[in-house]
């Protein structure tokens, strides 16, 4: 396949994502940190008696900067455990998704040498962060108290296992990859107005935004191949030549489906 | 981005018939999400419509406390507003927008929604805007692909702006038809300076980002289950458009493994 881009750019452009991304674990760790010392308290705070109450809440809020807290600080420490779920679960898709892009890489079309350049550095790159989104989930359930999800998602397991036989050129490939990202990204849109805390919400949105990206990408690459036009994923893509549909084949909707998010107790764990 | 390459030589204008084909396939999409949605405004709005009467609460004070906060992401440093003068018909009023009289009716949530309707009439000024220059020759040719995307982010920011502007007539409030905000003669000069596709295709990049951005912070702290789902709805349509954006424009497109709100437009942005 013609890959038009220059390694040494590609190189280049994965590091200026590196160093950004480096900042958004950062703050992705923070952002868990707080969350999961104002869940502690909350769960100390239950314990005591009901005149210590307050005090406890509003030092929980300090810690988040939300105020909601106030408002129902019972109700934060009666959604932990579901909260450990999701995150489980969250963790049990994102494993499987880390999975299946290693076994993709391991097909010569997606990562060996007849493989398109962009493809498969894309699946390398998206299989690390699927890790950091695994790595993010889990160390938040650690912390507060619940068992690391470290198997894959049951329900989708026994899918991508009996589809792997299948998988004979890159489309394949890229059709069940945009099945599992969409699956994630419902998954935690979903979440977001489930779980009990601000900065979970905030953490499940930012992760969907990330996997409704992966699926972008892949619908645009997904309609190349369709199309016979394999030759323009690259980067850039030759703009003039990519077919009128390129432009909006990413994004199919105005609004994110959550029809096919997975509960809360899927890739639960006791 | 795109100058990195020799651009190929013209070709493909864009037909009439391919876009209302497209249109078309893109409708019926809609209509199959826009009802969940429309459920969810519907709730977030009965829910709200206590705001109009009484005084505000701890959360909403804690969001009308974020003034500090202003705006990030580069959409402060686009410039003065003296170039701000349409290169079309469709720049935005980022003061007459509103009445003065209703403005500070926007408290709570319902700033934060006044703020997201503004924020996508915004980015549907700007692609309008686009989609103007490009008819007037001022951005070389347009690749078709372009142009519909163009034309799809737009409308789909415009069902944003639509869904947000219902919560705001159901809690009996203006509608937001401009975009009231702090960041939009900025924005407008830096559309006015566009001379080619990847200055305007960098220029949604950034509102694009700027809004994925804000509806993330928007998930985390509005109070309201309907609105928190709205805005989680609409964030990961968003960041695709970035997406595809980047890719367009050469860069890697899906650079982060979380979206941030470090360019987050606050509510301290809005000035309707």
């Amino acid at each position: 396949m013609d890959d038009r881009i220059d390694e040494g750019r590609f190189r280049e452009l994965l590091e200026e994502s590196d160093d950004l991304q480096s900042d958004a674990m950062q703050t992705a760790r923070r952002d868990l940190g707080r969350y999961v010392e104002a869940a502690q308290e909350a769960r100390e705070e239950e314990s005591l008696p009901r005149s210590y109450r307050m005090p406890m809440a509003a030092a929980a809020v300090g810690a988040l900067g939300v105020a909601a807290l106030v408002a129902a600080p019972s109700a934060f420490a009666a959604g932990a455990s579901d909260d450990v779920k999701a995150l489980q679960t969250a963790a049990g898709i994102e494993n499987l998704a880390v999975l299946t892009y290693k076994t993709a890489l391991t097909l010569d079309f997606i990562g060996g040498a007849s493989a398109n350049g962009v493809v498969k550095a894309f699946a390398v790159k998206t299989m690390q962060q699927h890790t950091d989104h695994a790595m993010a989930f889990n160390a938040a359930v650690t912390k507060l108290g619940g068992k690391a999800q470290a198997a894959t998602d049951p329900k989708y397991t026994p899918i991508v296992t009996a589809a792997v036989p299948t998988l004979k050129a890159p489309l394949d490939v890229v059709g069940l990859a945009i099945t599992l990202e969409d699956v994630a990204a419902q998954t935690y849109v979903a979440d977001v107005g489930l779980v009990s805390t601000a900065d979970l919400r905030q953490l499940f949105a930012s992760v969907a935004g990330v996997e409704s990206q992966h699926r972008a990408i892949l619908l645009a690459v997904q309609a190349l191949l369709k199309g016979n036009a394999a030759d323009l994923i690259a980067l850039p893509p030759d703009a003039s030549k990519l077919p009128a549909a390129a432009g909006s084949v990413g994004f199919p909707s105005s609004f994110y489906a959550t029809s096919m998010a997975a509960p809360i107790t899927e890739g639960a764990v006791a | 981005m795109i100058g990195k390459r020799k651009p190929a030589t013209p070709e493909m204008a864009i037909s009439e018939h391919e876009l209302n084909s497209m249109t078309g396939e893109l409708e019926m999409l809609h209509k199959e999400t826009f009802p969940g949605v429309a459920k969810m405004l519907e709730e977030f709005s009965a829910n709200l419509s206590h705001l109009i009467t009484k005084e505000s609460t701890g959360r909403r004070g804690f969001l009308a406390g974020l003034g500090g906060l202003a705006v990030v992401g580069g959409l402060t440093a686009c410039g003065s507003s003296s170039k701000a003068t349409s290169p079309s018909s469709a720049s935005p009023s980022a003061s007459s927008s509103v009445s003065s009289a209703a403005a500070s009716k926007y408290t709570g949530d319902l700033k934060v929604v006044a703020l997201a309707a503004a924020l996508e009439n915004l980015a549907v000024t700007a692609y309008k805007g686009a989609l103007t220059m490009a008819g007037q020759n001022k951005l070389g040719t347009v690749p078709p692909a372009i142009a519909t995307f163009v034309t799809t982010a737009m409308g789909q920011h415009a069902d944003h702006a639509q869904a947000w502007n219902g919560v705001l007539s159901k809690a009996n409030l203006p509608t937001v038809t401009g975009a009231p905000l702090t960041i939009t003669a900025g924005q407008v000069a830096m559309l006015n300076a566009a001379t080619s596709v990847p200055d305007v295709a960098k220029l949604a990049l950034s509102l694009e980002n700027a809004a994925a951005a804000t509806y993330t912070f928007a998930a985390a702290n509005v109070s309201d289950a309907g609105g928190i789902m709205t805005a989680a709805t609409i964030q990961p349509v968003e960041t695709m458009h970035a997406a595809i954006l980047n890719f367009v424009l050469g860069q890697y497109p899906v650079p982060l493994s979380f979206i941030g709100i470090d360019a987050a437009v606050m509510p301290s942005a809005f000035t309707g």
